[in-house]
């Protein structure tokens, strides 16, 4: 039997740290992150370790292994998707998500930068690069999490628009993770004012667009990417009338 | 069964029905194969001994494949969602390894399938003296609204108990009532997304006693739990 007297190791609440130090306060919060799995598991248990690391020399080396997973994480989930439809998808929809997140993080990178100089932050271009790089890692690693759950969707429905709502759900809980990030982050790089929120509503857009401009990433089509441009609601409200 | 299995003592689910949070943050704290498959062997024998119980009312192989087909949902439950619950505890506030937030997930889920095993008889005796669907065309509605009401009650009952352990046990490890309650209701939430869906693709439990007996319905893999709902929402507000 097992012993429960044992000691067995301590569980402890997480280790955010004290929010009004900075970040790198702790010891703990200054041990370079060493590879891939590392970057995962500091930016799930740690993330103020990686605000911290961005801030230290040579952080391009996080930011590549962050980005690195990210389109991993993202070609992963991407194939879970793509067994909805089978077919060309199960190539498309996973290049389709991972190219869609990135552009989407480059695209709004240099209007967060602007805007967090315009609230007064101390952040340097490459530590907003690595904080939208770490964005993306936690929503990509957190959209790795649901991928059982889309998965026995896929399998049991037939339905585009139901399997989009529920992508679309998914996405929606893994970004707002990915933004809680993002603030606490700026938190620490002393960003004022609405900046951030006005430009965390543009990002939405721009992803929500992604899944127009991409189409089809669920379902199939003649072309792998549309003739058309369209914007992102009106494609939605066709699918949900057209009842597929 | 291994002698990991054996290992586990009986006596261990007690204490884990108890909810003392201070013994149970050392088991949870400790991936030990013998306690884990031990949980296993709980949840096989006390939500198949329940589901068999629960589908001997439609027939005898009914209740055979329930007794294989409950325990697989929890099983599969946990499993399906266990990346899920691993990466939302410390996002959450709560440090947990996947190991820790895994088995702290599978205690609950004993702790359920050991209250319902302890239900089976009782739901057999109701069975037992409720008509049989057994080659009916018709069922009383009265027996099906009753037999139904106690499956309700009963599973509610086995739910709330496990969770309120398991809030117990996660506000001792935070030291926060806020850190716990957030925990619960996002393991809760993503536990019953999938649950709901993974009964719905091993329907029937119990099944209609106009269509045959089986392991899997043809259509196990069209629609889903959700669409369906929605559905029968729909139609009743358009009639």
């Amino acid at each position: 039997m097992n012993d429960p007297q044992s000691t067995p190791p301590l569980l402890s609440p997480s280790s955010g740290g004290p929010p009004s130090l900075p970040p790198g306060a702790s010891p703990d919060e200054a041990v370079p992150i060493a590879n891939l799995v590392g970057a995962i598991e500091a930016i799930l248990r740690q993330p103020r370790r990686v605000m911290f690391q961005l801030r230290q020399p040579g952080s391009g080396r996080l930011i590549a292994a962050m980005l690195t997973v990210s389109v991993v994480c993202g070609l992963i989930y991407g194939l879970i998707a793509g067994t909805f439809s089978g077919g060309t998808q199960l190539w498309a929809a996973p290049v389709k998500i991972a190219c869609g997140l990135l552009i989407s993080g480059f695209i709004c990178l240099p209007s967060l930068y602007i805007f967090s100089c315009l609230s007064g932050s101390s952040a340097r271009l490459s530590e907003v690069f690595g904080l939208v790089a770490g964005l993306l890692l936690l929503m990509t690693v957190l959209l790795i999490g649901f991928a059982p759950v889309a998965w026995v969707f896929s399998q049991s429905t037939e339905s585009v628009a139901a399997m989009g709502a529920l992508h679309l759900a998914f996405w929606f809980i893994a970004t707002c993770f990915g933004l809680r990030f993002l603030g606490a982050a700026f938190a620490h790089y002393g960003h004022s004012g609405d900046g951030l929120k006005f430009w965390i509503a543009i990002f939405l857009l721009v992803m929500l667009q992604m899944t127009a401009a991409l189409r089809p990433i669920l379902g199939t089509a003649e072309t792998v990417l549309p003739k058309e441009k369209q914007f992102f609601i009106s494609h939605w409200i066709e699918n949900l009338r057209a009842g597929k | 069964m291994s002698a990991a299995t054996v290992n586990f003592k009986m006596r261990q689910v007690s204490v884990l029905l108890g909810g003392n949070p201070d013994t149970l943050k050392d088991w949870a704290a400790q991936w030990e194969k013998s306690r884990v498959l031990g949980y296993v062997a709980v949840i096989i024998t006390g939500a198949g001994l329940y589901g068999a119980a629960m589908g001997y009312w439609r027939s005898p192989v009914q209740a055979g494949y329930n007794l294989v087909k409950f325990p697989l949902v929890i099983l599969a439950t946990t499993m399906g969602n266990a990346l899920l619950n691993g990466m939302l505890a410390p996002l959450l506030g709560l440090d947990l390894r996947f190991r820790q937030s895994l088995m702290l997930v599978l205690m609950s889920f004993t702790i359920a399938s050991a209250i319902l095993g302890s239900f089976a008889p009782i739901v057999f005796f109701i069975v037992w003296n409720t008509p049989s669907l057994a080659g009916r065309q018709e069922v009383s509605w009265a027996a099906y609204n009753f037999v139904q009401l106690t499956q309700v009650v009963f599973i509610a009952f086995a739910g709330v108990a496990a969770n309120a352990r398991l809030f117990r046990l996660l506000h001792s490890l935070s030291g926060s009532s806020r850190v716990a309650r957030k925990i619960l209701f996002a393991w809760l939430a993503g536990n019953l997304f999938l649950g709901s869906q993974l009964c719905w693709n091993l329907r029937p439990f119990i099944g209609s006693p106009v269509l045959p007996v089986e392991f899997f319905r043809p259509t196990a893999f069209q629609g889903n739990f959700y669409e369906t709902v929605f559905r029968a929402i729909g139609h009743l507000l358009s009639s």
